[in-house]
């Protein structure tokens, strides 16, 4: 039970290998929440300035400037404000929310407690996934623990602040991880994603103001807070600094989680710290951030992992799931697979969505059976541009892209399927 | 009435963190199903009661999460993940060879009522593949043989 | 207010209102700016999620939904460019790839939007060669609706319905994806007092009323604007006709009134207007005291003759008037002049009652009651009294209301009169007790106007032409006085020359006439009712 801890660590994850990290004496014993202290004594104001001079971006998938985000908190006052921890970690190929939670729940606890104070939160509802039991209990009980040694409730830390945390739990649906998925899950609804406007900040949970930030994201504020916002640039590209911890899976010899500043090339991740491709073989093609991001050519793994960068090759960050897939891998079958997962978890609201993930992925198993035409590839294409950009959350767009990039590098696969009426890759993986 | 005083008792803890009842109604459809391993839509009539909701509000909200069903399913619910990841480290394979070992189609229930089988959307153990989940408990790294005395060894 | 261009459409909107909505409150909406929609309906809350309604604003990097907008001062839309043509195109193109191509054996075939709109924005046809979604065809969804799945385009808006105006809420999206599905919670039916309406705001043939199903194509009817008679709330309606004959109500938007609704009972109540127990031709009692069919001029003869003969007798004080709420302000307008030359007092009005509800039904279970007040038509219970008391020698009777129980009842209180005089449209016990029976219009057969419980009168004209003898109230009365030999009697009515002197009469009215109320009504005068 539990993941194994990252392979190359940084601060983070430094101090994974205790399994007292979890728990709040080893927590406090590493230094855990002096910085949540320090917090509570700077104003709202500064910290926001702080986290937003640290060039921090959210770690979720979209990349948005965490200060920003915060500032758009009201402060007249009116009416309570409440935080939300996204931990519905369910993009393929990400795992990194799920070591912290289940390795440094306190980390996330104090994170969030600045989170809350910076944004004069009241309470914060930690929405975890359903399928991570696990996690939800060494969550649970650090907030039990936090709880009783007076970390939250009425006087958190002794101040006059009050904030208390709900963990709730998901209960299956992908798209609760996108942000007003999830709110309306937290309100006991389908995760069908809100129309905007309006917007979070100003009616979010229970239609009150709040701010939705990743698991991994509010783990990065203490160490901001403790070490100032130069220290964090140290890490990563300026325009993405810090760290992440970058999920590696599929073809490689040791899939796991390694924490490496953004900026990374991917051919060491994937060549040095992964240790490269089993039994010989060469890389076919690397998904760089989760299923949701375009894959690329092994031709372009010197791509450093920042999204400046990866955007210059028509892909992102987005969780830092990074997946191998070597010579031997059948493109058409990764896009049944991609395709078929978009298919099974759109919330089915949005029209373009809802028929044209079924439709794209009627299509790649048609191709994969060898009953595809010369201008399926076209219509892949054509589908997937009319599900872009055009609906009311990211996940059509999401579910778009991949069928795009397997189309940009990989056309020759489908173009072969085509032809020979039958799938060239007899050694691919089965489906 | 289906629902018992004791998940009542916990449904009612559960709607006391929430500032609107209907938050806890995934927590309360979580603890029925515990108690009754499905959601039946007699229980939903009673949630509907419970969160001043209608009958068709909690009917929604159950068929649009995976892990609420509103059938019985078998004693023991096992899921395979044969996402992307997992399928290319032989996710697949081992789900054809438990549905031969089993004698039924991932979907199904062993007519013994034992086992469900079911494949299942990423479950964050990408790196950790082959894997299933029994229940709320992961098992990772499997291989096949590993995987059929796993569920061999369930009751 | 926010000024905001639309193509070429300088618009001054209030604040706060969405760009759909603006149009909406303009006029414009696909009446000189084509912004095709499905899941968004100017009485239902807003969900954006058909994504049809997508326009160009500057200064937004994408296109944005005109249905979720807020208008904002200085906006400009542009609804006709390439991107939002492709836009449109995507949508229906991916609609169609699962919608069954049956339109040929379609209910909806003629108002289908799904049609119209493939038609204008679409690419024809759809490229897809997968198998369509098989889901379930005509499942019966309780007594008044037939719903096809795969028609359904999963706009919703049958489930807002549901949950918003008559907050039974008996649907729900079952599923999601591709799997989505409307369906009722096991073992209920959607059953409630407007539950017809999800038939008129599906924009496809999804929901069908079982009433309208497969009667006739909707091509061949004409919808002839007009007023539900089934209560005082005066809805709105189109009359479908064809073949003189009128085959359904459906709604007709006016905001004042009834939005875009009617009630299940009103709906139905264009039955009655072709209805087999429609008196057909006048009738008089013979000596045998058997009712027999007789022509107008006998009858009207016979019942001046009667009028007379009480009336030199004893006097005004033995003839008691009843008017009918369900007779247009113009025939009551006969029926006031009548009573006035008669000289008879305390003329009454009987309404039959029943429910009413917090959305649109009404009590009064007539068109015109409200009507019938302002032309001084006041409480029956004088009358009732005298009536009892055996003081009525001879009655003048509009209509059957006065068999509601809170009246009449259904009782023998007038077997003691003399002479009963009953202009009806529809047959009743009341009859029993007739003298002479004059048959009158039903309000989709004539020219009128109709006050409804706010006050507001509203026309009808005559959308189809009873297949037998009837006359409106007013020219029955109008000949009856002339029969009578009452000075300013001349036979004859004309009811939008009645409707234009109606002022005259009741200061309420004036102004308020039928060529000036124009299809939508206008409020009587205030103090008028
Ligand atoms: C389809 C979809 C799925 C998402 N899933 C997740 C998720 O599982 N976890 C997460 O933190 N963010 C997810 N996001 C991003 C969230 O919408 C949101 O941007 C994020 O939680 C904000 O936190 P951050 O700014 O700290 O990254 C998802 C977005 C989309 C469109
Ligand atoms: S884009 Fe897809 S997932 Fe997002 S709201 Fe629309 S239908 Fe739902
Ligand atoms: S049945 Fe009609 S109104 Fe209801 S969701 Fe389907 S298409 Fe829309
Ligand atoms: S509310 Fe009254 S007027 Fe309106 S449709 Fe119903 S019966 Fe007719
Ligand atoms: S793909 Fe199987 S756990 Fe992620
Ligand atoms: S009408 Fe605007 S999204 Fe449907």
């Amino acid at each position: 039970m539990g993941l194994t801890v990252p392979y190359v660590t940084s601060y983070l994850s430094e101090h994974f290998a205790d399994d007292a990290y979890a728990t709040l004496d080893g927590y406090r014993a590493r230094g855990g929440y002096e910085a949540a202290q320090q917090a509570l004594r700077t104003s709202p104001e500064d910290l926001i300035e702080l986290v937003k001079e640290s060039g921090l971006q959210g770690r979720g998938g979209a990349g948005f400037s965490t200060g920003l985000k915060w500032s758009f908190m009201p402060t007249d006052g009116g009416k309570p404000k409440y935080l939300v921890c996204n931990a519905d970690e369910s993009e393929p190929g990400s795992f990194k929310d799920r070591i912290l939670l289940e390795r440094a729940p306190h980390k996330v606890l104090e994170g969030i407690l600045i989170g809350a104070w910076a944004t004069g939160s009241e309470k914060t509802f930690i929405y975890v996934r359903g399928e991570y039991a696990f996690p939800a209990r060494q969550l649970q009980r650090a907030v039990d623990e936090a709880y009783a040694a007076g970390i939250l409730g009425a006087k958190v830390l002794g101040s006059d602040f009050a904030h208390d945390v709900v963990i709730m739990r998901g209960a299956g649906a992908y798209i609760c991880g996108e942000e007003t998925g999830l709110l309306e899950s937290l309100e006991g609804r389908k995760g069908q994603p809100r129309k905007k406007p309006p917007f979070p900040a100003q009616y979010g949970a229970f239609g009150m103001p709040s701010t939705v930030n990743n698991v991994e994201t509010f783990c990065h504020v203490p160490h901001i807070v403790a070490n100032g916002s130069e220290w964090f640039r140290g890490f990563g590209t300026e325009k993405s600094p810090g760290t992440t911890i970058f999920g590696v899976s599929g073809h490689v010899v040791r899939p796991g989680l390694y924490e490496l500043p953004l900026g990374t090339p991917l051919e060491e991740i994937v060549f040095e710290h992964a240790q490269g491709v089993p039994n010989g073989r060469t890389v076919k093609g690397v998904i760089p951030g989760g299923m949701s991001m375009p894959i690329l050519p092994a031709s372009q793994l010197d791509v450093p992992m920042a999204n400046e960068h990866l955007r210059e090759r028509k892909t992102m960050l987005g969780t830092g799931g990074v997946m191998v897939m070597d010579e031997t891998t059948c493109m058409v079958r990764a896009g049944c697979v991609i395709t078929y997962f978009f298919r099974d978890e759109s919330c089915g609201q949005c029209t373009q969505c809802r028929e044209g993930t079924g439709w794209l992925h009627k299509i790649m198993e048609r191709i994969e059976r060898g009953a595809g035409t010369p201008d399926d590839l076209d219509i892949l294409l054509d589908v997937a541009g009319k599900m872009e950009g055009q609906t009311i959350c990211a996940f059509a767009d999401a579910a778009a892209w991949p069928v795009q990039g397997l189309m940009r590098h990989f056309r020759e696969d489908f173009e072969e399927h085509v032809r020979q009426r039958k799938c060239p890759f007899p050694e691919s993986f089965e489906l | 009435m289906v629902i018992s005083e004791d998940t009542r008792a916990a449904i009612e803890r559960e709607i006391g963190k929430y500032p609107q009842r209907r938050g806890a109604l995934l927590p309360a459809l979580h603890l029925v199903q515990q108690e009754h391993g499905f959601v039946s839509p007699d229980s939903m009539r009673e949630l509907a009661g419970i969160f001043e909701l209608l009958p068709v509000e909690v009917m929604e909200v159950v068929h649009f999460y995976n892990m609420f069903h509103d059938r019985p399913r078998g004693r023991h619910q096992v899921h395979v993940c044969t996402n992307l990841p997992c399928s290319l480290r032989g996710a697949r394979g081992l789900m054809r060879q438990l549905e031969s070992h089993l004698g039924i189609h991932a979907g199904e229930t062993t007519a013994d009522g034992r086992i469900s089988l079911g494949h299942e959307e990423c479950l964050g153990a990408c790196a950790y593949a082959p894997m299933l989940r029994i229940g709320e408990t992961y098992h990772e790294n499997l291989d096949a043989e590993q995987a059929k005395r796993l569920l061999d060894g369930l009751e | 207010m926010a000024s905001i261009r639309v193509d070429d459409h300088e618009l001054e909107v209030e604040e706060g209102r969405t760009l759909l909505q603006a149009l909406d409150d303009a006029g414009l909406l696909m009446n000189g700016v084509d912004v095709p929609h499905y899941c968004w309906h100017p009485k239902l809350a807003i969900d954006g999620s058909c994504r049809l309604c997508q326009v160009e604003i500057e200064g937004f990097p994408k296109l944005q939904i005109a249905c979720n907008t807020p208008v904002k001062d200085g906006m400009v839309v542009r609804t006709q460019t390439e991107a939002v043509r492709r836009a449109r195109e995507g949508v229906m193109e991916l609609l169609l790839i699962n919608h069954p191509l049956d339109c040929p054996i379609c209910d909806q075939a003629g108002e289908c939007k799904l049609q119209d709109y493939a038609f204008e924005y679409g690419v024809g046809q759809s490229r897809t060669r997968e198998p369509r979604r098989a889901l379930k065809k005509s499942v019966d969804l309780g007594p008044t609706i037939v719903f096809d799945q795969e028609r359904c385009i999963l706009c919703r808006r049958c489930v807002r319905f549901c949950r918003e105006v008559p907050k039974t809420g008996e649907l729900g999206v079952f599923n999601r994806g591709d799997q989505s599905v409307i369906e009722t919670f096991p073992g209920s039916e959607l059953d409630n007092p407007y539950s017809m309406n999800v038939a008129d705001i599906c924009p496809v043939g999804a929901l069908t009323t079982k009433d309208f199903r497969f009667k006739i194509r909707v091509w061949f009817l004409e919808d002839v604007p007009g007023v539900c008679t089934g209560c005082a709330a005066g809805c709105n309606v189109w009359l479908g006709t064809a073949n003189n004959k009128v085959y359904r109500y459906v709604p007709r938007r006016n905001d004042a009134v009834n939005e875009t609704w009617i009630c299940d009972h009103g709906r139905m109540t264009y039955q009655q207007i072709g209805s087999a127990d429609r008196i057909a031709h006048p009738a008089l009692r013979g000596e045998d005291g058997i009712l027999r069919a007789a022509s107008l001029d006998d009858a009207l003869a016979e019942a001046a003759a009667r009028l007379r003969r009480v009336l030199d007798a004893t006097g005004p004080g033995a003839l008691g008037v009843v008017a009918s709420p369900h007779a247009s302000n113009e025939d009551l307008a006969v029926l006031r002049s009548l009573v006035d030359a008669l000289a008879v007092e305390g003329a009454a009005l009987a309404v039959r009652q029943g429910d009413s509800d917090e959305i649109l039904v009404q009590a009064e279970k007539a068109a015109n009651a409200t009507g019938a007040r302002a032309l001084g038509f006041g409480d029956p219970a004088a009358l009732l009294e005298r009536l009892r008391g055996g003081a009525l020698e001879a009655l003048l009777v509009l209509g059957h209301d006065l068999l509601d129980p809170a009246l009449l009842g259904e009782g023998d209180a007038l077997d003691g009169v003399g002479s009963v005089i009953l202009l009806d449209s529809h047959h009743s016990p009341l009859e029993r007790a007739a003298h002479v029976v004059l048959p009158t219009r039903h309000a989709a057969e004539k020219f009128g106007t109709l006050t409804n419980h706010a006050g507001r009168v509203q026309r009808v004209r005559p959308a189809v032409e009873p297949a037998w003898a009837a006359w409106s109230e007013g020219e029955l009365l109008a000949r009856l006085g002339a029969a009578l030999g009452l000075p300013d009697f001349d036979g004859k009515f004309d009811p939008r020359a009645v409707s234009r002197a109606l002022g005259e009469r009741a200061p309420a009215f004036d102004g308020v006439d039928w060529d000036s109320v124009g299809d939508e009504g206008l409020p009587l005068k205030q103090g008028g009712a």
